[in-house]
């Protein structure tokens, strides 16, 4: 492992950015093209069962300042989506551009280097942290490991640290995470994530695990610090609204692939994937006696080891038909910025030969009405 | 008025931890009707799933509990083991949160499904076997006599919550507890796990409590919420009277609550309106009302007295000093 | 539901509390037996030690390897012999004293050999993984597989019966026995998320062994090594025992209660003092080590 150039700083200024200069706007701060990342999946003896394609080819972009969101269910693969952009471990193939630099290509010391600038933020507030370290050092851990200043810039730092993100440094900085309720532990990991100045933040499932007020709270941090730092999201989530709330861009994932991507208005007023719609009618409204039993999706998700040929979605999909079994849709953009990757999209009347159409004939119409009529006599009470 | 199915009454449980007593839940009153289904909403430490477990009897010995909760007349609390074991699984079950740990991972489904059955009834072998695969359709299981034979590691999340559901109907009891049931699944099973447990009210002519942090959820499906704070019920009301058009949601912590959740017609980047510090103490809770520390509305009366949860509207109460004027639609 | 009464107040804001569950004496029972658990096992070993190592610094004792034929099996309290002389006229307490002596300096290079270069092992192992753990771990595995005494009986015999012999013979075990557990606490400490936030946040790997994994696996491995050393001083004693350890005349636990075997029916002092000797210092250990555990919260 080559070692890095240090990049010591005299105390007291601020560490220098190191690797190559920031893009020019418009060029896209995180660049992903057609990542793939598999699990070989063994059985107890450890013979190969199969291998799981958890990322089956995404790509997308993240432009500087912009938060983009991906929402996907149990099995989705958005988790190993992030691990994989970290190179931690490093995707099968496809390729992942930083800041201008290709992260696929690089070791050890310039791995380093270039993945300063982009940090992580876990789902477990505790497990993230060790039980053993004082908060003061956990958030100086990065500041050592790049050798920013000397101890004493490092403490101001630290301080200036905690304070951002809303800690009285005076009693959180010796305390140990055992000390810590869910929401500051969640504190401390953003503020050992912000500690270098990073340009990207990507939060897998932040939030999911704390209780509803310390998880506005959170997002609000996470907003103020988006506008004071200028920091690019990519949030990852299972929650469509709590997705949609913080991002700019949504992106939704099914069985490692996306199916649809666009503006989070724009999704979620005019979704074009039928999993999009299936998503959207499954959330609980705070309206009773909402169109909610509309479009109860059936079926469960397919196994990842051997998913669906065509479309993934295809075998939970009211609109499927044999072409979707043949042909694997490519994603393709329908408006603005709002790309979807289905053969019969939301925009077009369900096909022929589709369960949808059948079942609308047929008068059991699970599917949602235009108009939403369809309520269940439950809703009345 | 239909004679109630389960009527707490005066409900208080309190726990030694660590040489501290914490009152888990203080005082808490609620009826549920055959049939109808209620929410009991709270966050983590409100007291929510202390009260349900309590009632099924599944608190640990030593655990100081007073009031009463009686299930069409029998009171249940301090019945011994052997007459829990008649109550449970005839009159009153319950589901919980992670099928991944309610399940024997070492024993095929079918089998526990049986157990479930023949605690309860005596019936032949493949009589308890027929009726667990008739369960299991009931729980809309696909392919049920394929899954009968399978161990839980073979089933996904959702499927998993369906065999803790036909275990918990195996006696067709008149009450399901389920605590966080749906927590852990995804969105879109959980819409079909809800979904089941309607239909299955009124196949069984059965009651529901279900137990969750998810105010959509209560809204959605529940005839009536209630919303717990520290070991208190700080608002009741039918969950039309609280949500949507015509709803006034008045107890300040509820509309904290419902500002909180992230909703979809809101815009990207909207800062949410956030309440700030953190639940209370429950060794050392507050002089007042238990929110005061934390409302932004809070008044020296609320950090004086602790508001008692009156009816100030029809079926609707709080407990606040001041509430919410025109709590608003969701 | 019923025609509601206005403002009825359905539960009282103040509702009577429970009878206590805190009972203060049975708490204060707890507390004590906790400390109690604790101090007295460090105690007495505290005191076993200073027996052992401070006392022959302060007192002159009499010779634990020569004696006077003359005043040969005398009993316990006798003049100038606390507990008696053996069949040879050494003085008992002189060689409880340095064999004492023998037992803890093997007993605890044994455990200090085994955690630097066991533990040291079962870390790389768990935490690389791959190859390296797999070579590792069968290395371990073999070492394991013999019965400890045989093999350490082997080694003895084949190296010679000194007292570093012996501590390589018993280090043979010690070394795979804390390997392994720093093996699986390293293992459990590996999938946590706050190591990857460490590579994560840039630190070496080095580092992150030194000042991540050691302290969490600390506990774990004191927990062991603490009831490792019982075993090893046991192990050593039977190592003398049998005749592969330390040679009379320099004195051990082990040959003394070989010794005093050939007299057991007519003196039985002479097997019955080291062995209660062993028997304290085991139980003390143990007792440390359990109580330790309790409050680690370590398995």
């Amino acid at each position: 492992m080559t070692v890095p150039e240090p990049s010591a700083t005299p105390a007291g200024s601020e560490p220098r950015p190191a690797g190559p200069a920031k893009p020019a706007t418009g060029e896209p701060l995180l660049s992903v093209r057609d990542l793939v990342q598999e699990f070989t999946v063994r059985e107890r003896g450890g013979g190969k069962v199969g291998v799981v394609q958890a990322v089956s080819g995404v790509s997308f972009d993240i432009m500087p300042g912009e938060t983009l969101g991906i929402v996907g269910e149990t099995g989705s693969g958005k988790s190993t989506l992030a691990r994989a952009i970290l190179q931690a471990p490093r995707p099968k193939s496809g390729s992942v551009t930083f800041r201008g630099t290709e992260l696929t290509k690089l070791r050890g010391g310039r791995l380093l280097q270039a993945r300063r600038h982009m940090q992580f933020v876990f789902q477990d507030p505790f497990g993230s942290l060790d039980p053993k370290w004082k908060v003061r050092s956990i958030v100086a851990e990065p500041l050592v490991a790049y050798h920013t200043g000397n101890g004493t810039a490092r403490r101001k730092r630290v301080n200036e640290l905690l304070d951002l993100v809303g800690m009285d440094p005076a009693r959180y900085a010796k305390r140990h995470p055992r000390e810590l309720s869910g929401g500051q532990a969640q504190r401390v990991a953003i503020a050992r994530a912000v500690a270098l100045e990073p340009s990207l933040l990507i939060c897998d499932e932040a939030v999911s695990s704390l209780d509803v007020l310390i998880q506005a709270q959170v997002l609000n941090l996470f907003e103020r610090l988006r506008a004071e730092l200028g920091l690019s999201y990519l949030f990852i989530a299972h929650d469509l609204a709590l997705v949609k709330q913080v991002s700019d861009r949504v992106a939704v994932m099914y069985l490692g692939k996306l199916c649809e991507t666009g503006p989070g208005e724009a999704v979620y007023r005019e979704p074009l994937h039928p999993y999009t719609r299936a998503l959207l009618d499954s959330i609980p409204s705070t309206e009773p006696g909402a169109a909610r039993a509309s479009s109860v999706i059936e079926g469960e998700p397919p196994s990842p080891i051997n998913p669906p040929s065509g479309c993934r979605f295809r075998t939970r999909c009211p609109r499927a038909t044999d072409l979707c079994a043949e042909e694997e849709p490519k994603p393709r953009e329908l408006a603005a910025g709002h790309a979807v990757a289905c053969h019969f999209p939301l925009t077009e009347p369900p096909p022929a030969e589709s369960a949808e159409s059948t079942s609308a004939e047929n008068g059991t119409a699970r599917a949602a009405a235009p108009d939403g009529s369809e309520t269940t006599s439950k809703a009345v009470r | 008025m239909t004679d109630a199915l389960l009527v707490v009454d005066d409900l208080r449980i309190t726990f030694a931890v660590g040489g501290r007593e914490v009152r888990a839940v203080d005082g808490i009153n609620f009826t549920v009707s055959p049939g109808a289904t209620l929410a009991i909403i709270g966050e983590s430490g409100s007291g929510k799933t202390v009260s349900c477990r309590a009632i099924m009897g599944l608190l640990p010995t030593g655990t100081a509990i007073g009031g009463s909760a009686r299930l069409h007349g029998t009171e249940l609390l301090g019945l011994s083991d052997a007459e829990l074991r008649r109550h449970r699984g005839s009159d009153l079950a319950m589901v919980f949160q992670d099928p991944a740990r309610s399940l024997n991972p070492t024993m095929r489904i079918g089998l526990q499904i049986t157990e479930a059955i023949t605690t309860h009834r005596k019936v032949s072998k493949r009589e308890a076997q027929a009726q667990a695969i008739e369960l299991l359709r009931l729980v809309r299981m696909p392919a049920a006599e394929r899954r009968f034979h399978e161990y839980p590691h073979q089933l996904s999340g959702g499927m998993r919550q369906r065999v803790m559901i036909a275990m918990a109907l195996a006696c067709r009891p008149k009450l399901l507890i389920a605590d966080e049931a749906t927590t852990a699944l995804d969105v879109t099973t959980q819409a079909q796990i809800m979904e089941l447990l309607l239909d299955l009210q009124q196949e069984l002519d059965m009651a529901l409590i279900m137990i969750s942090h998810d105010l959509g959820l209560a809204a959605s499906y529940a005839d009536e919420v209630i919303v717990m704070y520290a070991g208190k019920i700080v608002e009741q009301a039918p969950a039309a009277g609280l949500f949507g058009a015509g709803g006034a949601v008045r107890m300040r912590y509820t509309r904290a609550l419902l500002d909180a959740i992230p909703h979809l017609e809101r815009s990207a980047h909207t800062p949410l309106p956030v309440v700030g510090g953190r639940p209370p103490d429950p060794t050392a809770l507050p002089r007042g009302c238990s929110f005061a520390p934390r409302c932004g509305y809070a008044e020296d009366d609320c950090l004086a007295k602790v508001p008692a949860l009156a009816e100030h509207a029809p079926g609707h109460s709080w407990a606040c000093w001041h509430p919410c004027e025109n709590g608003g639609a969701a | 539901m019923a025609a509601p009464l206005p403002n009825v107040t359905l539960a009282s804001p103040h509702p009577p509390p429970l009878p206590s569950l805190i009972n203060a004496r049975r708490l204060r029972t707890q507390r004590l037996g906790r400390a109690l658990r604790l101090w007295v096992p460090v105690g007495v070993l505290i005191l076993i030690l200073a027996i052992c190592f401070l006392l022959p610094l302060v007192v002159t004792l009499p010779s634990a390897t020569s004696g006077n034929i003359i005043v040969n099996n005398e009993p316990p309290f006798s003049p100038g012999h606390i507990l008696g002389t053996d069949v040879q006229g050494v003085d008992i307490f002189s060689q409880l004293v340095y064999g004492g002596q023998v037992a803890f300096e093997v007993g605890i290079s044994v455990t200090v050999i085994g955690i630097v270069i066991g533990g040291t092992l079962g870390v790389i192992a768990a935490y690389f993984g791959g190859w390296v753990d797999a070579v590792i771990s069968r290395v371990f595995d073999i070492l394991i597989a013999f019965p400890a005494l045989v093999l350490a009986l082997v080694i003895a015999e084949g190296l010679g019966p000194t007292e570093m012999h012996v501590i390589w013979a018993l280090a043979v075990f010690g070394i795979p026995a804390v390997g392994r557990v720093a093996r699986g606490a390293t293992l459990t400490i590996r999938g946590l998320p706050f190591m990857t936030a460490a590579r994560l946040a840039g630190t070496r790997r080095w580092r992150i062994i030194a000042r991540h994994v050691v302290p969490n696996i600390f506990p774990s491995i004191v927990t062991f090594s603490l009831l490792g050393l019982g075993i090893i001083i046991i192990l050593e004693g039977a190592l003398d025992f049998l005749g592969y350890g330390i040679q009379r005349p320099k004195p051990s636990w082990g040959n003394m209660i070989s010794n005093g075997q050939q007299i057991l029916s007519v003196q039985p002092e002479y097997v019955l003092i080291p062995s209660i000797a062993l028997l304290i210092t085991v139980a003390a250990l143990n007792m440390l080590g359990d109580a330790l555990r309790e409050r680690w919260g370590t398995q």
